[in-house]
């Protein structure tokens, strides 16, 4: 019996002393943790990398991100789990706010989805619309019974909006996902950009993670359609709501928020891969929203992205940092 | 990028010692070889009781333990993520979530069976008169247990091998309790995912011949030695 | 003189099987003693109790005058060591098996190095230090066992069958072995045998076992004096059978032990009479032998015991015999339960006791 007892307490002490040890080693002897959940493309670009370095340098903070989809950046933040999110969905980000969870929205930069498909065009989408170049593509991919289409699958912020744009040109897209010709690929941008590669298949993507691989010679799709107005990417991030979730970890959040809209932040943003793509892969957004140009791209993201004629309606703003939205 | 390319890129990465990697790799040693630890730590003497002792029950004890061995570590991480989880998890509390801890306790849980179900049939391979005889030869009871697992060691061995294995060749666990957040949870496992995720293949592939070198020198370091003790 | 351990109403049961029942016995300083009796008579479990491995369930166990209590159990525990039955050697080289014993009790390596070689001597095994325990042959094997006993120079050295799994060389060292501790070490020596001879030439005394009880105790002119009135109790003993003798016409001694058993005997004899005949001095075969010996008897195999090197075999021949073979001949001869085989033993094997 005695035996047991010592076996016992080495064991508990042995685990105690690894789980706390290592506890404490990596939440107290290293600097306050924030933890960001991020959609994949901005993290498979490296832009995120390379923020991240410039606010660690900046900061004492110890900034971490978790690269998921959209779909469950959110829920991950619905569970107080992690202390910021960095989406491109406005639509779920809407539902968020309204649902208490989040607060403090600010958009921070755009680009544009693209449709991209083998060199061959097999469907002939060059040059048509968005919503006709959907339609080639289905006709393509029932008549010739082969997959024309991969999606993300995996509720993204490229996946709703793929869903919107079936939506747009009319199809269903609960219907249409049954179809033979109709992939889903359920993983990350490059997962589905390789698959579409490999089955000569078009595809939605968003620029910079198209471009990234494109220079990498890992795909050979081409590019068919951009920058028009339904292809708008939108991203923006929102602080965890500290009244709902009382343990997240919000002035670092807000020191976040700051950070990426200050002007060093956002002139990164701008010239991120400009060197190595030959474009900017992100283009910034708040000085733009600040002026309030009349410009087209204004507009644009005003009709896209805003909710009640704001980037963040006041009642989910935070009182204490009025700075953020003057 | 071929495959040539990304092989010679990413030994380049391993013997250039990038830092990056080298931080993933000790990282990766810590966690699954700290989890091993605990879970020897309380599997051994579990083991020690099941291998030792007859009850009834124990085949149906036996059983659950050697069925646990092939848990799919997605449902395990799952399960722990809704454990861990800040606000509705039950121990939510702990802030243990994406730590490199939840991991460690995790992967701790996963190879538990493992530990517990070889090392059960190591010890109960040894003759059941060993105790007896160490006992005679005047140990006391916790050097005849002693004795007992003394001879029992090579199955052990085994034990903690397979268990190290499995823990630094999972990725369910790592994925979603560590959640593979740069420069604090991320694994030679969840490295591989998210390099090739980012299409950096030259890094996924630096990763993945670290962790297959790792598992195959570390199995042939320690069949040498218990080649060389024989 | 003061017994070294005296057991007073001693009984032990496990689960609800008494195995020993009511034992009082004295072992006295120095002295060689024989626990004599059939498998099952609660001689391994006796030894145990005085090894300090298991715990009498009733009764009271005194050692060199001192209460055995919990408290100091695992402490006289290093004063009294066990030899078992079935060889049990660490997987370890045959230095470190000896030295167990004397690491536990904190001895100093260079008196440990001393010791071994003192004890391997006594066994015949010197040199044998740096090799593997467990690849060496059964009768060393139980040797290296022996010695790792021995050299713990205990007060009370315990035997349980020492040479009944052993070849008669091995046999014979061991039980040199055990002699030479005794005559020059003092050391207290209890033996638990069936082997008749074994009881017969190395004790002083001999304690009759039988169902747990220790029946009889005295020397073994004594015992055996009496043996013969009180074996219609005892025949349980391995090859011990009870008959009518008369003399043959060619001089011999004919004993009828029942169903129509008649063993030929050379000693003179008549009346009723108690015989031993030893399971190694009994040659198996498949087929009747054209021998000298004058006992053959066909009978079929109803038992088949393990023993490591060598295998015990029951066989009834209208009366059950037990014969010991090696297992290299168990396997040539491919034996399996209720195999027809002859046994055959010499005239002269035939102890009459």
């Amino acid at each position: 019996m005695k035996t047991w007892i010592k076996v016992l307490t080495i064991a508990v002490a042995a685990t105690v002393l690894i789980v706390g040890g290592s506890y404490a080693y990596f939440q107290y002897f290293t600097r306050t943790r924030l933890l960001v959940s991020t959609t994949t493309s901005l993290w498979e670009t490296g832009l995120l990398n390379a923020t991240e370095q410039a606010f660690e340098a900046k900061y004492w903070i110890d900034l971490g991100f978790i690269p998921v989809g959209t779909g469950q950046a959110i829920q991950q933040a619905q569970g107080g789990n992690v202390d910021a999110l960095l989406v491109h969905s406005p639509s779920n980000e809407t539902q968020f706010l309204q649902g208490g969870d989040g607060s403090c929205r600010k958009i921070i930069a755009y680009n544009f989805f693209t449709i991209v498909g083998p060199a061959s065009d097999p469907a002939g989408i060059n040059g048509s619309t968005t919503t006709d170049a959907l339609k080639k593509i289905v006709d393509y991919g029932r008549s010739n019974n082969t997959r024309a289409w991969v999606s993300r699958g995996d509720g993204s912020g490229t996946h709703t909006k793929e869903k919107t744009l079936w939506a747009k040109a009319s199809y269903s897209y609960t219907q249409i996902s049954q179809e033979s010709w109709y992939a889903s690929a359920g993983s990350g941008m490059s997962a589905t950009l390789n698959m579409a590669n490999e089955f000569g298949a078009y595809t939605l993507s968003d620029i910079g993670t198209y471009l990234k691989l494109a220079k990498d010679h890992t795909i050979s799709l081409v590019q068919y359609l951009a920058e028009t107005k339904d292809l708008l990417n939108v991203y923006s991030v929102m602080a965890v709501n500290q009244t709902r979730h009382p343990s997240v970890n919000f002035s670092n959040a807000i020191t976040f928020i700051k950070y990426l809209i200050s002007d060093d932040c956002q002139q990164l943003i701008d010239n991120y891969g400009k060197d190595e793509y030959g474009e900017s892969l992100f283009h910034s957004a708040v000085q733009l929203l600040k002026q309030n140009s009349t410009s087209q791209i204004v507009q644009w993201i005003k009709d896209y992205a805003f909710i009640n004629g704001t980037e963040c309606p006041p009642e989910y703003r935070d009182p204490r940092y009025p700075e953020l939205y003057s | 990028m071929n495959i040539l390319d990304g092989l010679l890129k990413a030994l380049q990465l391993i013997f250039s010692g990038d830092p990056r990697i080298v931080e993933i790799t000790l990282r990766s040693l810590f966690v699954s070889g700290s989890a091993t630890l605990i879970a020897a730590l309380w599997g051994i003497p579990i083991a020690m009781f099941l291998g030792r002792s007859n009850f009834r029950g124990k085949f149906l004890v036996k059983t659950i333990f050697t069925s646990l061995i092939g848990i799919p570590t997605v449902a395990l991480g799952f399960f722990l993520f809704m454990i861990f989880s800040r606000e509705n998890g039950p121990l939510g509390f702990l802030g243990l979530l994406y730590t490199p801890t939840a991991i460690i306790i995790g992967e701790a849980i996963l190879v538990a069976p493992i530990v517990v179900s070889l090392a059960t049939s190591a010890i109960e391979a040894v003759d059941p008169d060993v105790a007896s005889l160490a006992k005679t030869l005047g140990a006391s009871e916790s050097q005849a247990t002693f004795a007992v697992l003394r001879e029992a060691l090579d199955g052990i061995f085994l034990a903690g091998i397979a268990s190290f294995n499995r823990a630094i060749g999972e990725l369910g666990v790592a994925v979603f309790v560590g959640g593979f957040i740069a420069h604090v949870t991320e694994l030679l496992t969840t490295g591989i995912k998210l390099e090739i995720d980012s299409n950096n293949i030259d890094v996924a592939m630096a990763l993945a011949i670290i962790l297959l070198v790792m598992v195959f020198g570390i199995n042939l370091a320690l069949n040498l030695v218990q080649r060389r003790k024989k | 003189m003061t017994p070294i351990a005296e057991l007073k109403n001693v009984t032990k049961a496990f689960d609800d099987k008494t195995v020993l029942e009511d034992i009082n016995l004295k072992i006295n300083q120095g002295e060689v003693l024989a626990l004599l009796g059939p498998n099952g008579s609660g001689k391994t479990t006796l030894l145990k109790i005085l090894a300090f491995i298991e715990k009498p369930t009733k009764g009271e166990v005194c050692f060199d005058g001192k209460k055995v209590v919990n408290r100091n159990f695992e402490q006289l525990r290093l004063e009294s060591t066990m030899v078992f039955q079935k060889t049990i050697l660490f997987s370890a080289s045959v230095y470190d098996n000896v030295a167990y014993g004397l690491r536990i009790r904190r001895t100093s390596e260079n008196e440990i190095c001393e010791e071994i070689s003192r004890a391997l001597k006594l066994v015949r095994l010197e040199g044998f230090e740096k090799r593997q325990a467990k690849k060496l042959s059964s009768g060393e094997q139980q040797r290296v066992a022996l010695a790792r006993a021995l050299v713990l120079n205990t007060k009370l050295l315990l035997l349980d069958e020492p040479t009944a799994n052993l070849d008669p060389k091995n046999a014979s060292i061991v039980e040199e072995a055990i002699a030479a501790a005794n005559r020059e070490l003092k050391t207290t020596i209890v033996i638990a045998t069936h082997n008749m001879f074994q009881a017969k030439n190395l004790p002083n005394r001999i304690v009759l076992m039988n169902n747990g009880r220790a029946n009889e105790v005295g020397t073994p002119a004594e015992i055996f004096g009496k043996l013969s009135k009180t074996l219609a109790s005892f025949a349980a003993v391995e090859n011990t059978y009870r008959g009518t003798a008369k003399m043959t016409k060619e001089g011999t001694t004919s004993i009828d032990i029942g169903n129509g058993v008649q063993v030929i005997a050379t000693a003179p004899n008549t009346g009723e009479v108690s015989i031993f005949v030893s399971p190694e001095d009994i040659i198996l075969s498949k087929n009747r032998l054209e021998s000298s010996a004058r006992n053959v008897f066909k009978g079929s195999i109803i038992g088949i015991q393990d023993l490591g090197s060598v295998v015990k075999l029951r066989i009834d021949v209208g009366k059950p015999f037990t014969v010991q073979i090696t297992k290299g001949s168990f396997h040539d001869m491919r034996i399996t339960l209720n195999s027809e085989v002859y046994l055959a033993f010499k005239a002269s094997s035939v102890q009459i006791i």
